[in-house]
Order: C-alpha cells, then sequence, then structure tokens
C-alpha cells in the first residue's frame, strides 16, 4: 500500500491527473473526519483549503510519509482557522449515536453504515482535544503513534498515553449506555435520532456519563 | 471478545492494538468500542467526495495547465508576454539576417505583422506542458515571416517584437485583472465567502462560476504561450510558473 501510495505521489508530481485523484479519494474521507474533530461544521473548507495548498506545495513535497505531510496541512488550516474563530465549536453529545453503538452485537451490522460512522466520530469528538486528535490520527488517518506524534510536535508516547485515555473513555461511555442510562441522563434531548444534549466546550470532562470512569487518569 | 476491564483497554499496548485494528477488516460483532472505531475509520460515505473535483480544478490550476481553455482569449501575465516577445525577437534575428533592426524595437504601437499575430495568436490555445506544441515550428516560421516585414511598412522600427509582445489579445481587462489581484490577495479562508459580494460578480462571470475563479486567475498563463519555445523549454516555464504564485500569494506556510 505504501509503495502504491508513493507511486501515485510521484505521478501526481509529474502533474497526473488521475494519481492525483486517487490521492484525493484515499485521503479526503479521513483527512475531512479528522478535520470535523478540530473545527466541525467547517470541515469541507478547511479541507477545500488544504487541498488546494497540497496541489500547489506538492512539487516540493520530497518524499517521506504522504499521509502525514497532508495531514500536518490539514493541521495547519485548522489551526489558522480555529484562530480567526477564537473558539473551538461546541461539541454536542449525541445521544442516539451513543445509544446506537452502544447497543448489543445484534445491531452490530450497522455499524459498518454511514449512520454508524457519523455516530462513532460524534463520540470521539466528546473527548478532550487531545485525546480525540490522538484517537483520529491513530484510528482513522492511521498513522502510527510516532507519526501522529511528528504531525502534532510531541512524542510518541504522549500521543499514545493520550490515546489510551481516550479509549478508555469511550469504552466507558459506551458501557454506561449499554446499561441504559443515557437515556435518563440529566438534561437527555432522548427522542429523535439527532438528539443531543449542549454541552460545555470540550476542555471539560468528555461527557456527563462517563466522568468517574477513568483509573487511567493521571 | 471480554473487554479487559471495566472501562476498555487495559494498558497503552492494548490501545495501540485496537487502534491499528480500526482499518483492518470490520470486526464480526465485536465489542462496542472495536465497532466504534471500525465505524470511525470505515470507507468513504458518497458525499464526502463531494469536493473530488474543486480539488482536482485546484491541482490544474496549479499545474498551470490553462484549466480556461473554453474562454477565448485567455489571459496572461505581462512577463510572460515579455519573454514571449523576446524570443520571437530572437527567432527573427536568427533565421533572417536583416531583422537586425527589429531588435531594438521595445514597442510597437500598430500590429503590423499579419501572419507572426496569427501564430502567436494560435499559441494560448495549447492545452498543456504535455503537448506537443506546435509552437517550435511556428516560432521558426514566424521569425521567418517576421523578417520581410522590417523593410516594407512605415518606420523599420516597429516591426520586431510586436509580435509576440502586442497583438496578442489584451489579458484580462484590467477591471478583472485588479479582482483577480484583490482576490488572490486574501488570505484562503476569505475567499470562497468574498465572492459572493458584489464586488467581484463580474469576475465570478467571467471565470465561469465562484469555484473556478482561482484556476481563472491562477492558471491564467498558458505554458503554450510562448510561440518558440521547444518542449524542455515549456517544461522549464511550467515549473518557474508552479514557484512563481509563492511570493504574490502571501499564504504558503
Amino acid at each position: 500500500m505504501t509503495a502504491e501510495l508513493n507511486e501515485a505521489v510521484a505521478a501526481a508530481q509529474a502533474g497526473d491527473e488521475e494519481a492525483f485523484r486517487s490521492l484525493y479519494r484515499g485521503l479526503q474521507p479521513a483527512l475531512l473526519r479528522y478535520l470535523t474533530s478540530l473545527v466541525g461544521a467547517d470541515a469541507e473548507d478547511v479541507a477545500s483549503e488544504t487541498w488546494l495548498q497540497i496541489s500547489r506545495d506538492l512539487p516540493s513535497f520530497t518524499g517521506g510519509e504522504f499521509r502525514a505531510w497532508a495531514v500536518t496541512i490539514a493541521r495547519n488550516r485548522a489551526m489558522d482557522h480555529l484562530r480567526r474563530q477564537r473558539r473551538r465549536p461546541v461539541v454536542p453529545v449525541p445521544v442516539q449515536a451513543l445509544n446506537d453503538l452502544a447497543a448489543d452485537a445484534d445491531t452490530a451490522d450497522r455499524a459498518g453504515e454511514a449512520i454508524g460512522t457519523e455516530s462513532a466520530l460524534a463520540l470521539i469528538r466528546t473527548l478532550p482535544p487531545a485525546e480525540a486528535e490522538a484517537v483520529m490520527l491513530r484510528a482513522v488517518v492511521g498513522l502510527d503513534a510516532e507519526t501522529a506524534g511528528r504531525v502534532l510536535g510531541r512524542r510518541a508516547g504522549a500521543v499514545r498515553t493520550a490515546a489510551h485515555r481516550g479509549l478508555r473513555r469511550l469504552a466507558a461511555m459506551l458501557e454506561r449506555a449499554a446499561e441504559g442510562a443515557p437515556q435518563n441522563a440529566p438534561g437527555a434531548v432522548g427522542e429523535g435520532d439527532r438528539g443531543a444534549v449542549r454541552q460545555r466546550p470540550r476542555t471539560d470532562r468528555p461527557a456527563p456519563h462517563a466522568p468517574e470512569a477513568e483509573p487511567a487518569e493521571g | 471478545m471480554n473487554s479487559p476491564g471495566p472501562a476498555g483497554p487495559a494498558d497503552r499496548a492494548e490501545s495501540d492494538r485496537r487502534l491499528d485494528a480500526a482499518r483492518a477488516a470490520p470486526p464480526a460483532g465485536g465489542d462496542p468500542l472495536a465497532r466504534l472505531l471500525a465505524a470511525a475509520a470505515a470507507p468513504a460515505t458518497g458525499d464526502e467526495l463531494a469536493g473530488e473535483e474543486r480539488a482536482l480544478a485546484a491541482f490544474r490550476a496549479a499545474r498551470a495547465a490553462p484549466a480556461v481553455t473554453e474562454r477565448a482569449p485567455a489571459p496572461r501575465p505581462r512577463r510572460r508576454l515579455r519573454i514571449a516577445a523576446a524570443l520571437s525577437g530572437l527567432a527573427a534575428t536568427a533565421v533572417a539576417g536583416v531583422a537586425f533592426a527589429a531588435v531594438r524595437l521595445d514597442h510597437g504601437p500598430e500590429p503590423v505583422v499579419p501572419p507572426t499575430s496569427t501564430t502567436a495568436g494560435t499559441g494560448p490555445t495549447g492545452t498543456g506542458p504535455s503537448r506537443p506544441a506546435p509552437s517550435g515550428p511556428a516560432g521558426e516560421a514566424s521569425g521567418a515571416a517576421a523578417s520581410p516585414t522590417p523593410p516594407s511598412p512605415t518606420p523599420p522600427s516597429s516591426a520586431g517584437p510586436p509580435p509576440g509582445g502586442h497583438p496578442a489579445p489584451p489579458p484580462v481587462d484590467g477591471k478583472l485583472a485588479g479582482q483577480c489581484r484583490a482576490y488572490l490577495a486574501k488570505p484562503e479562508g476569505q475567499r470562497a465567502k468574498a465572492l459572493t459580494k458584489p464586488g467581484f460578480a463580474d469576475l465570478v462571470a467571467a471565470a465561469g462560476g465562484a469555484d473556478r475563479v482561482e484556476s481563472y486567475c491562477r492558471g491564467t498563463a498558458p505554458s503554450a504561450a510562448a510561440p518558440t519555445p521547444p518542449e524542455p523549454k515549456s517544461k522549464k516555464s511550467s515549473a518557474d510558473e508552479d514557484r512563481r504564485p509563492g511570493p504574490d500569494d502571501e499564504d504558503d506556510d
């Protein structure tokens, strides 16, 4: 896969449009999901800016990992965007998403559908930013911890820790949801499939349902 | 699969394994966390790729291919015209000994040279650096054609450079060029928004849509523009072009 990717990158650098298209198709979904975790609804705009810059800077890309290079561009664009906005988007806790995902394995086939993807991403977005970002880069973009660390300007160990905490937090949320807690969560808007609780900005605890289940938190 | 603890993966290594597995095959009814990660990393949904054509347009523009060939008068930056003028002037002197008079001409008030102006006119319609431009031979032809002219028409001093330079259609009309500059001077994030303002309406109309303004303004220099350059040359000039937008656009980090 890496060899294939490198070939496509080289071809695109030589001006091959179809190669560029395949790069786009291979990377855009992950990029967009990652950007959504950073800037919310503006992710599409930031993604376009990212591709604009990728197109422009591609000739100067000198090798290394293309995905990491592109994701770094995306991240810089997103940070610029946040600086202009001066805030992070407010993240609603997606109650229905939580219920969907926490449901028993007999509904597992739903997980592959689009709604499953959206629900999953919505849940990850409720994590504290550093954890959400680590999980996104590792699981969705598919970078290893070292590479993700380079993108984030952190050590690989820090990325591992953040991702691990994120996963535990997610697991705890799901567990509580499976126990039937979320429907009774204070202030829940329970019904309707996009039902969501407004939550304070996400530097706080991730979700009202999972505050104490964090043995790993240090 | 049993989950290892009350709340997910027991340690970082376990988390690493799970994160790595997210993009692998979807779990057959694994635990909720595995499903969540697999769903987050699932293949693209249709609308996630909605920006594909826009990205490709940006790619084309960045390659300096004249993505705007449908538009008849392909606007070109002046620098390029000057190069073209210089090159065709050179060709003229090289091919025809007579043409030394032409070398010192820097401006040609009237387009005196019909044959060359036609070759210059066909130059910009080339589709890209990849096309083996017919311009190589045409350039020489234009040189040859230009050579007889100096003696005949009015002041001998007005014949040389005009072929490459002036008879070509005016780049963009001044207003559009100004709007392009204003547009490109904006930070990328504000461009799309700016195009919704009435001040840019003409530009959007001329480009054929808001999403094409970028390539219209940026990719306006057909690299086949110069009548003379043979293949390697045109490649080089398009490489130059890739670099050139840099300083103008204040936004490369």
